[in-house]
């Protein structure tokens, strides 16, 4: 699989805005803007970005819930300001200002998120049921966390999506943290991709911290999708820098994490990695770079004045959104 | 007119629905086989595309009619028996109910789970229950419980092209019930109740095999007390009007429902009567429903489930 210099520095930048939104979502939680509560990226872009910024406008991604889908909808080319909206509560957002922290983008493929974690397969196994009886190629990418993988449901849709040649692609976050729970203590083996051998698909584990190494592994998994050859898993092993979420305690098992051990997977922030490729390939100057967070910078400005104007929904709708006609 | 049981009258719905919208297809265990009647011949005649046999998993039966639904198809997801619809609860009640409110009124999930309900073989609690109050108790959903064979075609079209998700549930008690239905195409909306006797001294309302109950007390109490019977036919929507004009006439009220007591449909029933028509009635309400225990097996399960002794009973206090 071979990127063009855009492809990568499409990368890069969706990377970084991923960065910057995750960072304005965290600071406007603290000023009492962001409603609900937060789960940042921080540390974990890669898996979504790289697993999104490629596939066709009319694919079909479920989101996992790190970063409430950011990384996933800015790979997928979906504006964040509609979510912060949501996120702001206002009608002008996503779901109307009804979700908080649900996204929705039907347009760009997007036709929901769960609260409950693992609950994306079965759903995507009917999205994925839907591409294939409609014959328009779409495929369907369906993300989900190493704890999301400890639900019976995923088992379920997997076995479903297996046997019908379901064109799914299931890509798996491991960032190694169910919430406050250390991998290990939660499942018997390393890896969660041996699990694709079991329903006669293929599995791969790709580092997750590298958004190209991860693009080019759903590329070729969509492919297959998209040629009726049925589903893939795809085991990204990523990484989290922060809490579970923002304000909560830094916990693994009944420990906080040590500085050290933060400062240790910081080394492998997927940013500094993709730069780092990029600018010894000559694809990334400092002067490409500066531009690029001028223009970040810019679009938050954009987003956020389009959240903040943006007016509540108003309750007299309900009954209309209860009920289609 | 033809006659037809209630099973074959859920058929030639499928059938005609079918026919008419190529989006229309079914999944569920054992429909190509045929666990329950209403599926017989269907993949004869539609094709292993249309009708699909899906490994024995709820989630995803159940997720898979929503995803498809979401998609612009018009599944019936087939549960076979409605306990089973418990394993997908987070499919049916957060999702398939939910997610038009939740998105902002931006999707719709026009969806049917169709499952076999309700007691009265012998089956014990996870083969019997007909558990309407979950369903209601989750708005987004829609709920239809058909009495009779023409009820049960009609609404289970209608149910199909409705663009929301609807739980259609059939009674197995009902199964092999014959009745007129007609030869010409015909269908009937949710959330008209139906008076299927009527009468002036006492108003019972019912759904689903509960109405055939409370007719046959209504029979045998003829000459003692004029029974008016209404068959909700569905539960969401919910046709209050029918039933307080009844109560004008009647002034009494007894509500018969299948489903377990507390904090059950009949509950809800009774408080909409009392805040819309408290001035309607001249004596207290009295509910029959399935007494708060799980749904025994065995001979033991009639003492916990209505029956028409209990009806009787409960129409004789009220006109007391």
């Amino acid at each position: 699989m071979k990127f063009s210099n855009k492809d990568l520095l499409k990368l890069y930048t969706n990377l970084v805005r991923t960065r910057a939104y995750d960072e304005l979502f965290t600071r406007r939680l603290a000023q009492g803007k962001l409603l609900g509560f937060y789960h940042a990226s921080l540390g974990g872009e890669a898996p979504g970005v790289g697993g999104c910024s490629f596939l066709r406008k009319d694919d079909i991604i479920f989101p996992h819930h790190r970063g409430h889908g950011i990384p996933h909808m800015i790979g997928k080319g979906i504006d964040i300001k509609y979510f912060l909206a949501e996120h702001t509560g206002k009608v002008t957002g996503g779901c109307g200002g009804m979700s908080t922290f649900h996204c929705f983008d039907s347009e760009n493929g997007l036709y929901g998120y769960s609260g409950l974690i693992g609950s994306g397969f079965p759903l995507s196994a009917g999205y994925g049921l839907a591409a294939k009886r409609n014959g328009r190629e779409q495929v369907v990418v369906c993300f989900f966390g190493d704890g999301g993988s400890n639900r019976g449901t995923l088992h379920e849709a997997f076995l479903m999506a297996s046997t019908w040649k379901l064109p799914i692609t299931w890509v798996c976050e491991n960032n190694g943290l169910s919430q406050f729970v250390p991998f290990e203590q939660t499942y018997p083996v390393d890896d969660i991709a041996d699990l694709a051998q079991g329903y006669g698909m293929p599995g791969i584990v790709v580092d997750g911290q590298d958004v190209i190494a991860v693009a080019e592994a759903v590329t070729v998994a969509v492919d297959r999708a998209r040629k009726g050859k049925g589903p893939s898993l795809i085991e990204c092993k990523t990484s989290r820098f922060c809490p579970h979420f923002v304000s909560a305690p830094d916990m693994c098992g009944c420990e906080i994490r040590p500085e050290e051990e933060i400062a240790e997977l910081k080394k492998r922030d997927p940013i500094t990695v993709c730069r780092k490729t990029l600018m010894a390939r000559k694809i990334l100057t400092k002067k490409t770079i500066e531009k690029i967070d001028a223009e970040v910078a810019a679009e938050l400005d954009a987003a956020e004045k389009f959240a903040d104007e943006g007016p509540p929904p108003d309750p007299s709708t309900f009954d209309d959104l209860l009920y289609a006609n | 007119m033809k006659e037809m049981t209630y099973i074959r009258a859920i058929r030639e719905a499928l059938i005609e629905e079918m026919d008419k919208d190529e989006k229309v297809f079914m999944l569920g265990e054992n429909i190509r086989g045929c666990a329950f009647e209403h599926t017989s011949g269907l993949v004869d005649k539609f094709g292993l595309d249309r009708i699909l046999d899906t490994p024995l998993s709820e989630t995803a039966i159940a997720g898979a009619g929503i995803g498809s639904a979401i998609m612009g198809y018009r599944p019936v997801v087939d549960f076979m028996f409605a306990d089973f619809m418990y394993v997908a609860s987070d499919e049916i009640l957060l999702k398939a109910a939910q997610w038009r409110f939740m998105q902002g009124g931006k999707v719709q999930v026009p969806v049917v789970f169709l499952a076999a309900a309700g007691g009265y073989q012998m089956n014990a609690n996870e083969h019997s229950r007909i558990q309407t109050a979950l369903f209601l108790h989750h708005p987004g959903l829609k709920v239809v419980v058909p009495a009779t064979p023409y009820d049960a075609k009609g609404l289970l079209k209608t149910a199909i092209q409705d663009n929301n998700p609807v739980v259609f549930l059939w009674h197995k008690m009902l199964m092999t019930d014959t009745g007129e239905v007609p030869e010409e195409e015909y269908s009937i909306p949710l959330g008209e109740a139906d008076i299927k006797r009527e009468g002036t001294d006492i108003t019972v309302v019912a759904n689903s095999y509960m109405t055939q109950l409370a007719l046959q007390a209504a029979e045998e109490l003829e000459g003692q007390v004029g029974v008016e019977v209404v068959d909700l036919r569905s539960l969401e929507p919910l046709d209050l009007g029918t039933v307080l004009k009844s109560l004008e006439k009647t002034e009494r009220l007894v509500v018969v429902d299948e489903d377990t007591e507390r904090c059950g449909f009949a509950g809800e029933l009774c408080a909409q009567v009392i805040d819309q028509g408290f001035d309607l009635l001249d004596a207290p309400i009295k509910r029959v429903c399935a007494r708060n225990y799980p749904i025994p097996g065995g001979y033991m399960e009639a003492h916990v489930l209505p029956n028409t002794e209990k009806i009787k009973a409960a129409i004789e206090e009220v006109v007391a």
